[in-house]
């Protein structure tokens, strides 16, 4: 019995559908077109290709970012009321760090960095341990130029990953040394590793409540930062 | 025989939701008609500190509510999600964040439960309210809808079927009140203080401009009595006059009122309409019901307003609109996408 997977953190829109130890489909589109019109459809066609019934579904797993605010919360509203109205369980999976579980290379540092918009990043950072996922930075937010030569500085090779790897190629090949953009297959979020850490976190006893589950923002909202900055509140 | 099987005919069940703004709402509503449940969760307090409505914050608020109160509008209605005939969401126009999340968990109950979606349109949903509050009423009539976003007069034919009349050039009715009170520090929202002060003053105290009131010009404007209200303010400030703020509060409203109610007069009797009824958040003001109610009356009009409850963002009144688009077949597929600029009786390509 599978469970689905969903990543729409960033304009790629990824589903799955896995077992424990085996994925049986997936689509995933860097198409730019909207997760608001496309994401439902793809998950009735990914059902259908796998011939699997909704009603076999036996859980959901989603990206929770940090991401793309509306992206976040077209993925979520969708996951969450998929396993309310099926009656399964939901699990929240952190964004980047199913981005290095999809690189399982040990020796090397893990860098995910997705579009924080204004030159800045989310950025956290992996490394793999005897098999074993290890985070070593949690998520932040950093500016990108100054992120890149921080992990240019490091002893050990860097992978770096995600939408703004992408973005910010000619600074990565610029800089050189021992940053490595990573493979297109690898560079971008899929659905799959959503699915692969999603069962991992339930195996170690992770349950979410389909009612509370939100997007890990990272960020608050600008209104109310630059209403903290007027009125002079620290917080 | 028939009269028994009327009686055993279990009713149709359309549930809906509404994220349009700043309320999170789920209501399960019998027939088209009878509200079972209308849960709303308002985020008024959260965005008052704003002096308006921060739609990111909206968006944010919408996904922790919406499910819990999705479970309260089944439970309170005694139902469970298979009973549903149809699954009815708002998807514009709005905040195009806060309308997404409606729309993609209406999309996902309606795939997970294998219930028809509807995807209804705001204001259309605004003037149904009046159908919940007055079982009896059926079109044809004219409806004013006014609200925070919008101003506009629909020549309402049939349940499916309405002609816009005309609607606002420039700010809507809603938002000059908005405007007007934050100038005179009053809280947000701020239509029902206006509408409390008002009430003490004078409406002919000061003269402000009413705009575009040629006969059959079915669109309004008040920008330019928005402006004529914050000069006088300011002006008086500057002089450092003392102002009677009740007076400014009758006056501009009375300006307001007496633009809405002489068009909605002038366009039911082009259209031959015997029946005016009143929609939107702007609905629950005193002063305008008060007025329009006595010149329909004066008229041989019949006039219908919803009760405050139904006049601000709910569910139940989407879940109506639903209940009469179900009855016709007008369906969305899992494709439909939030419309932040739909346009009243616009059918959009859902499909």
């Amino acid at each position: 019995m599978p469970i689905l997977a969903i990543d729409t953190a960033t304009l790629v829109s990824s589903v799955a559908l896995a077992t424990v130890d085996n994925l049986l489909a997936e689509i995933t589109l860097q198409t730019k077109k909207t997760h608001s019109e496309l994401l439902m459809p793809h998950i009735v066609k990914l059902l259908d290709m796998a011939q699997v019934a909704k009603s076999d579904l036996k859980g959901v797993a989603v990206s929770i970012g940090p991401g793309s605010f509306t992206g976040l919360r077209i993925g979520l509203s969708t996951a969450k009321t998929l396993a309310y109205a099926l009656q399964v369980p939901v699990v929240g999976v952190p964004t980047l760090a199913a981005m290095a579980y999809g690189c399982p290379v040990p020796g090397v540092i893990l860098a995910p960095m997705l579009d924080a918009q204004k030159g800045n990043v989310y950025q956290a950072l992996f490394e793999w341990h005897q098999g074993e996922l290890k985070e070593i930075q949690p998520a932040i937010v950093t500016e990108v130029t100054a992120a890149l030569e921080s992990l240019s500085q490091q002893e050990r090779p860097v992978i770096v990953m995600g939408e703004s790897a992408v973005m910010y190629r000619e600074k990565i090949e610029q800089i050189g040394k021992n940053l490595i953009l990573a493979a297109p297959h690898v560079v971008i979020q899929r659905a799959s590793s959503v699915a692969g850490l999603g069962y991992k976190l339930i195996k170690q006893g992770v349950r979410h409540d389909v009612m509370g589950l939100e997007p890990l923002y990272i960020r608050r909202s600008e209104a109310e930062v630059l209403w903290e900055c007027r009125h002079g509140v620290a917080k | 025989m028939e009269n028994t099987q009327q009686e055993t005919r279990k009713p149709c069940l359309t549930l809906a939701l509404e994220t349009s703004c700043d309320e999170t709402s789920a209501a399960v509503v019998a027939d088209g008609r009878i509200v079972l449940s209308n849960i709303i969760s308002s985020q008024i307090p959260v965005h008052q500190k704003y002096g308006g409505v921060v739609p990111e914050i909206a968006s944010r608020k919408h996904i922790e509510n919406v499910l819990p109160v999705i479970d309260q509008a089944l439970k309170a209605a005694g139902v469970v999600l298979t009973d549903i005939s149809a699954i009815g969401v708002t998807y514009g126009p709005g905040l195009v964040g806060a309308l997404l999340v409606g729309v993609s968990v209406a999309k996902a109950l309606s795939f997970a439960a294998g219930i028809p979606l509807v995807g209804v349109n705001h204001l259309e949903g605004h003037v149904f309210a009046n159908f919940l509050a007055h079982p009896k009423l059926e079109p044809p009539f004219m409806a004013l809808v006014v609200s925070g976003g919008h101003t506009s007069l629909v020549h309402v034919k049939g349940y499916n079927e309405f002609a816009l009349l005309g609607q606002t050039r420039d700010d809507a009715a809603g938002e000059a009140f908005d405007k007007v009170a934050r100038v005179m520090k009053l809280p947000y929202p701020g239509g029902p203080y206006i509408d409390a002060l008002a009430a003490k003053g004078n409406p002919e105290a000061i003269a402000f401009p009413r705009a575009l009131s040629g006969k059959n010009s079915f669109e309004f404007s008040f920008s330019g009595l928005k402006s004529a209200v914050l000069n006088y303010l300011n002006s008086a400030a500057q002089k450092q006059e003392e102002i009677n703020t009740a007076d400014v509060a009758a006056s501009f409203q009375a300006a307001v009122i007496d633009v809405l109610v002489s068009k909605s007069l002038q366009a039911a009797a082009v259209s031959g309409v015997g029946q005016i009824v009143l929609a939107g958040g702007v609905a629950a003001n005193s002063g305008l019901k008060a007025k329009l109610g006595y010149e329909c009356q004066q008229a041989g009009i019949s006039f219908y307003y919803p009760d405050p409850i139904l006049c601000t963002d709910n569910a139940a009144m989407i879940a109506c609109r639903a209940y009469y688009q179900h009855q016709v077949g007008d369906y969305a597929d899992l494709h439909l996408n939030a419309k932040p600029s739909l346009k009243l009786g616009a059918r959009e390509a859902v499909t």
